[in-house]
């Protein structure tokens, strides 16, 4: 099964989308952030031990979800789509980014039971970034759309409360 | 009416062409999308409500999320799209927003 999970900052989406990779054993960890500085190494050190209690084994993907392979078919927590598409927009070959991030996906998908996404809602506000965050927004916008479609649940979260837009299992 | 919002690059568009059963070229005799724009300036918002209600679908980008604009203008701005989504919502039989391209039923129910 395929879960998309999307929210703004500090919506709470992290925890809800863990909550729904408990179940079974392997479990793994897809971290896309890059560790740029001190405050990214001490956040991402602080999740690494949280999720280690949690018997996640953290696999740090950057780009080129495509060409991972997972050492055992298990159960996928992938965090977060924000960072996956600016690291592959911003990166090289960073005009075929849709495509590798969705494909990836994809190819993920292949490779695992459950596969809970998370992503990030920022065209919630009004514009004013400048062309260069404009094509980031449009990319997550267009990425985000693209899981909607794909994913058999998608949860928007808010203040923690997971809000429910699709579910295959049931109609919504 | 129809009124559908939600953020930008949504799929609002999309859904409101497979709302009226359209063409995405067949939209603009149907529909009027990025409402919120004429709400900036606009001296008497119920009467462009009234105005646009006459439309099959009504669309507005929901601009109202964010920090507050420096830019004064920008913030009468933004209290004005939000004003006539309010209005234009009051009007509609049906509100939906549109979120990662899936509808979410506010007023009524979704098509």
């Amino acid at each position: 099964m395929f879960t998309l999970v999307v929210g703004g900052a500090a919506s709470g989406k992290s925890e809800y989308a863990e909550s729904l990779v408990l179940q079974d054993l392997p479990r793994y960890y897809i971290a896309t952030m890059q560790p740029f500085d001190g405050e990214c190494r001490a956040r991402i050190a602080k999740h690494r031990r949280m999720r280690a209690e949690k018997q996640f084994v953290t696999i740090e993907r950057y780009t080129g979800l495509s060409g991972l392979v997972l050492p055992e078919r298990g159960d996928v927590l992938l965090e977060c789509l924000g960072n996956l598409a600016a690291n592959e927009l911003y990166g090289p070959g960073g005009d075929q980014a849709y495509g590798a991030i969705v494909q990836g996906v994809e190819a993920l998908l292949s490779q695992c039971r459950d596969l809970v996404a998370v992503s990030n809602e920022v065209c919630a506000s009004g514009g004013g970034y400048g062309e260069e965050t404009e094509a980031y927004r449009r990319l997550l916008a267009g990425v985000n759309r693209a899981l909607a479609d794909r994913a058999d649940r998608v949860y928007e979260v808010v203040c923690g409360l997971p809000c429910c837009y699709k579910d295959r299992r049931r109609a919504v | 009416m129809i009124f559908i919002t939600g953020p930008l690059y949504s799929g609002k568009r999309a859904y409101a062409c497979q709302v009226l059963g359209c063409s995405m070229d067949a939209l603009a005799d149907r529909a009027v999308w990025d409402v919120q724009e004429l709400a900036r300036g606009c001296g008497d918002l119920e009467a462009l409500a009234d105005r646009l209600a006459e439309q099959d679908a009504v669309i507005a980008t929901d601009i109202g999320g964010g920090v507050v604009p420096i830019d004064a203008g920008e913030r009468e701005a933004r209290e004005a799209a939000g004003r006539l989504s309010c209005l234009l919502a009051r009007r509609a039989d049906r509100v939906v927003r549109v979120f990662c391209g899936l509808p979410l039923a506010l007023k009524g129910e979704t098509p």
